[in-house]
């Protein structure tokens, strides 16, 4: 009966070979490659707990009296934003768990983005034929970032009111339209008129996840038609890709691994504490709280405004804040440049247009995986000058003190990360028998009781061997037992 | 079983456990109630009077008793400033020549670049000092830290009595904070307005320029607040009744003591209370390292 009913449904719309495609799919045994399955599952995570939230909270500037079941709150008055985001916390059942593990799930996207996309960096999975799926990464990313800002903002409370404050002097200090685009954006001077919090609200729930929903389609369309990357090694050549098939082994694994992240996510949503929004209180325009900073993925923007230098210049009766403007504008739109281009950047300086499906190993490249260290240093080092006031005060040091260290620091640290790793590469490179199996040393005594040391014989499997390919079945439940036994790996011709 | 206890199967799964006891033993009631849903126990902060200035050490001022026991009902504001009785003058004097007077002088009129004069300063100010453990100076750097006193109640009033009566009625006098009847929800509104820029919003405390910092108000009493808030210790400015009313200073003190100390604080650990830089620590190391252990533990199993 369903046999009958597939068949039907594929008589008219030929989908069996479409599946067949993506079941047999085959992706490359090495852990690294489901760094970004914890993006995915992260994401799907967001979805489900963002719809649970959005059924409690209200986008809404409005003010009301506060009369919820937060005692040192009650008669206040608050936004209906600030009140119902806290009523989603204490009046909702599990109302807490959902909106801390929608948070700590958009701190693991962020993160699992980052880990990703430097695995995809340092061993060149980014290059010919990949570098529209690395833009499309870059720009998920960027999108992240945008939309997890735009939500830690909606439950208006003191620290993100702080942020919405700097995200408006940020946008009024671009020069010559920055004040018109403040003003568009927020419907007028800060704090505009009410309309923030609605319009944070639709661009976090609805068009920010739209496109990021359409890249990572993108994301996978390009991943299943330009197949996997897959590092060197016995058997795996420019023209095939060896591992498990989509169905039945990686099938088994993703899930497990959905089950996991998911699991993982909502186990820091019931344990760790995170953005306790009722000890902050509303938000209002003259209160200010010290120790405020964004999360951890725009740590690195405010850490960059932290410690510029406080220069402006003023002409023709104009003023540019270059201490806002530099930092916050011209900074990012570098770095995230830098990201989007680097395919072109790298091959045009090492004039390489061939394809490539195998991967590096980072140290056969070591002016690549230097520049990658070095602004990884370079971020790292804006990301903790975030915490300048926390880090003076957990080390007693003066906080000025810390900010000049800074200041050095993120020009000095990135040039040291950067020769340090192109030594370490090069001398990784000419190590002896690097990259090979160690052979067991025999060691034999002649007849005279002089002893020797010898390698031994190659073991099998030392030499590259080419691998017997299983031939893909025409329908799964034609395939011969002798077929799918076996180290169940398979080989596709691309 | 042999395959098992490889080591690539058996650290992932050792760490992964070490993590789970870790979260189960700190398994605490705030997070109990985060998972068991909050619909069902309201927070209901702690208002407790404050522990009575009661004195330790030798019975030998029954005058004093009464006047460190003393609250005040029918005070509407909730602070009693009290004055101090004479009886406590010449021992203090005694203590401060043996323990201050090395610095401040015989007559606690300071030496210019060692230490302040305390003339003038009045009870109040030299009971912050003395009973958050400040003074005696541990040493000369550029603020004074909170320490266990070395002083008793009563002998710190001691010394803060014949302070005062270098200069009879000037100053901060000591005061007696009752919260019973406080406003939260105004002490709520007026620290997050006059406190929280300096000690945080959730009264942690952070650095300021120069090495001083905002020290963190997990340890003050209801009298120190109102002290601090009326003498404005080190960097801290000071509030006078124009600026914060008594009412209000009864108000703030409750709130740091009910809500900042003991805050109604579901949701799990607190991770330090310092915001989002403990948290992105949590996120990085915890979250994404556990799942990537996960992806090493799974990733190349065919």
């Amino acid at each position: 009966m369903i046999d009958k009913s597939l068949r039907w449904i594929d008589d008219r719309l030929g989908i069996a070979k479409g599946g067949r495609t993506f079941l047999d799919k085959i992706f490359p045994d090495h852990w690294s490659f489901m760094l970004g399955e914890i993006a995915l599952y992260s994401f799907v995570v967001l979805l489900a707990t963002g719809v649970f939230l959005s059924l409690y909270y209200i986008p809404s500037a409005n003010e009301i009296v506060y009369h919820g079941s937060y005692l040192p709150l009650h008669g206040q008055r608050v936004s209906e934003a600030y009140a119902s985001s806290v009523s989603l916390s204490f009046d909702v059942k599990s109302g807490l768990l959902m909106r801390q593990a929608h948070h700590w799930a958009a701190d693991i996207f962020l993160g699992s983005i980052a880990v990703h996309m430097a695995r995809v960096f340092f061993t060149g999975a980014f290059r010919k034929p990949r570098e529209f799926n690395w833009i499309v990464g870059v720009s998920m990313l960027i999108l992240g970032i945008v939309n997890g800002f735009l939500g830690y903002s909606l439950p208006d409370d003191l620290v993100s009111g702080t942020g919405i404050r700097i995200a408006f002097s940020i946008v009024e200090s671009i020069p010559l339209v920055g004040s018109y685009l403040a003003f568009f954006l927020f419907g007028g001077n800060y704090p505009g008129n009410g309309v923030i919090i609605p319009r944070f609200y639709i661009l976090h729930i609805l068009i920010v996840p739209l496109l990021i929903m359409v890249l990572l389609g993108a994301h996978l369309g390009l991943l299943v038609k330009q197949k996997h990357t897959q590092f060197k090694g016995k058997g795996k050549t420019e023209h095939n890709v060896v591992g498990s098939p989509m169905f039945p082994t990686f099938m088994a694994k993703t899930t497990g691994f959905l089950f996991m992240s998911t699991a993982a996510i909502f186990l820091l949503g019931g344990f760790a504490q995170i953005n306790p929004i009722w000890q902050f209180g509303q938000y209002e325009p003259f209160q200010i709280s010290y120790a405020v900073q964004p999360d951890w993925y725009m740590g690195w923007l405010d850490g960059a405004a932290r410690i510029m230098p406080s220069w402006e210049w003023v002409g023709w009766g104009h003023t540019i804040p270059l201490e806002v403007f530099l930092p916050a504008v011209i900074f990012p739109g570098i770095i995230f440049n830098i990201l989007i281009l680097w395919p072109f950047i790298e091959s045009r300086h090492t004039k390489d247009l061939a394809y490539h499906n195998l991967l590096d190993r980072p140290r056969d490249r070591p002016k690549r995986t230097a520049a990658g260290a070095a602004m990884l240093m370079l971020l790292g080092m804006t990301f903790f000058a975030s915490s300048t006031d926390v880090m003076a005060n957990f080390l007693e040091l003066p906080l000025k003190s810390v900010l000049w260290f800074f200041r050095f620091a993120v020009i000095i640290a990135p040039i040291i990360a950067y020769f340090i790793t192109y030594k370490i590469c090069n001398e990784m490179r000419a190590a002896e028998g690097i990259g090979k199996r160690k052979r067991a040393q025999v060691v034999l005594r002649s007849s005279t009781g002089e002893y020797t040391t010898v390698d031994s014989e190659p073991r099998p499997g030392d030499g590259y061997e080419e691998l017997e390919a299983i031939p893909v079945p025409t329908y799964i439940d034609l395939v011969p037992p002798e077929l799918v036994t076996g180290a169940g790996v398979r080989r596709v011709m691309r | 079983m042999r395959r098992l206890l490889q080591a690539r199967y058996v650290v992932p799964a050792v760490l992964a456990g070490c993590v789970g006891m870790v979260g189960l033993l700190g398994f605490s009631p705030g997070a109990a109630q985060a998972v068991d849903g909050p619909s069902t126990t309201t927070p209901v902060p702690q208002l407790t009077s404050p522990p009575l200035p009661t004195p330790i050490g030798q019975p030998t001022a029954p005058s004093a008793s009464s006047v460190l026991t003393y609250r005040s009902p029918s005070n509407q504001t909730g602070i009693f400033y009290t004055d101090l009785p004479a009886a406590f003058i010449a021992p203090g004097q005694a203590l401060f020549a043996s323990n201050c007077s090395s610095c401040h002088g015989q007559d606690a009129n300071g030496a210019t670049g060692v230490a302040p004069n305390l003339q003038r300063l009045g009870a109040g100010t030299v009971d912050f000092w003395v009973s958050t453990g400040r003074m005696p100076l541990a040493n000369a750097g550029v603020q004074a830290i909170r320490k266990p006193p070395r002083f008793n109640r009563l002998q710190t009033l001691e010394i803060a009595a014949w302070v005062q009566s270098l200069t009879p009625g000037v100053g901060t006098k000591v005061p007696l904070v009752g919260t019973g009847s406080a406003d939260l929800e105004a002490g709520n509104t007026l620290f997050t307005l006059n406190c929280a820029a300096c000690h945080t919003i959730t009264g942690s405390g952070d650095a300021l320029m120069g090495g001083a910092y905002a020290p963190g108000l997990h340890l003050a009493t209801t009298t120190q607040i109102v002290e601090a808030i009326r003498s404005g210790p080190g960097n801290m400015p000071r509030f006078g009744p124009g600026n914060i009313t008594n009412t209000q200073a009864r108000d703030i003190a409750a709130y740091v003591q009910g809500v900042i100390q003991h805050p109604s604080n579901p949701g799990g650990f607190a991770l330090g209370g310092i915001g989002p830089v403990g948290e992105g620590f949590v996120g990085l190391l915890l979250g994404v390292g556990i799942l990537m252990l996960v992806c090493f533990w799974i990733g190349e199993r065919t």
